[in-house]
């Protein structure tokens, strides 16, 4: 008999309940995470200075390294004086033996692609380089 | 006594951190998709907002809040944007090209930003295994 009193007083308790209410809060949390999830890819910066052809080094007397990308059988081929290579790897190997204080300029022959230039600018920065440089080409006509 | 309605102030609480939360990632939210460079980036995530940002698609057309703009535009906006800034504070370039897209829109774009006094850029990239 008191079990079932207290069985109705419980139900009585919930139809109390402002269900409006809680459905509306219940959906702000919704929308609230949905928006602050972060579904877009996450991007990084890679940071360089620019310099013209021709414009000389204006904070040092030093002369900085120059890696030329050129496109060869379609591949990229990355040039530091004599020495020339394809991949991050290489390119981060003979950087590291370069000296770092003249820094380094990167210079794009025009139908390398884009990623190449990333790729000499992420070796440049791992290899320890913080005075980077890029140097975009004149157009030839 | 002065009795406060929960239900209704953590109603009007949320809907104001919704809000402030939204407005603020607008400009995040907008990107284009585009096929960036797939490189590690810097170590350290780069908490300034870059004064200028600028698509650059695989044909070469340059995008600037998601619409095609000349190069003339673009050396136009960022002159005007180098003026209308605080001289103290660099004018940072944010360029999110397509990485197949040749060197020679990038060279263009840079030749122009730099006639303007631009001397620092960023180049977006996307790590390996976040990218498609």
């Amino acid at each position: 008999m008191s079990n079932s009193r207290s069985k109705r007083r419980r139900a009585s308790h919930l139809g109390a309940l402002p269900l409006t209410s809680m459905i509306d809060v219940v959906f702000l949390l919704l929308i609230f995470f949905l928006i602050t999830a972060d579904f877009a890819k996450p991007e990084n910066k890679l940071p360089a200075a620019l310099q013209t052809e021709g414009g000389g080094v204006r904070s040092s007397d030093l002369q900085p390294q120059i890696i030329q990308i050129s496109l060869l059988e379609n591949r990229s081929v990355f040039t530091i004086g004599q020495v020339q290579c394809a991949d991050r790897v290489s390119l981060e190997q003979i950087l590291s033996q370069l000296p770092r204080d003249a820094g380094v300029a990167i210079k794009a022959e025009p139908d390398v692609p884009i990623q190449a230039v990333a790729t000499a600018l992420q070796a440049a920065r791992n290899a320890g380089f913080t005075r980077r440089s890029y140097v975009p080409s004149e157009p030839s006509e | 006594m002065l009795s406060v309605d929960l239900t209704a102030m953590i109603d009007v609480v949320f809907q104001l951190i919704i809000f402030f939360m939204f407005t603020s990632q607008f400009g995040e939210l907008r990107r284009t998709e585009i096929d960036l460079p797939r490189e590690q980036g810097e170590d350290e995530p780069d908490k300034a907002q870059a004064a200028m940002i600028i698509d650059l698609t695989g044909d070469g057309t340059y995008l600037f809040e998601s619409k095609p703009v000349s190069i003339l535009e673009i050396e136009r906006l960022a002159a005007s944007g180098i003026a209308s800034q605080d001289p103290s504070q660099p004018f940072d370039v944010l360029i999110r090209p397509d990485r197949n897209a040749p060197a020679v829109h990038l060279d263009r774009l840079l030749l122009r930003l730099s006639n303007v006094g631009v001397q620092r850029w960023k180049l977006a990239t996307v790590e390996e295994g976040v990218a498609p």
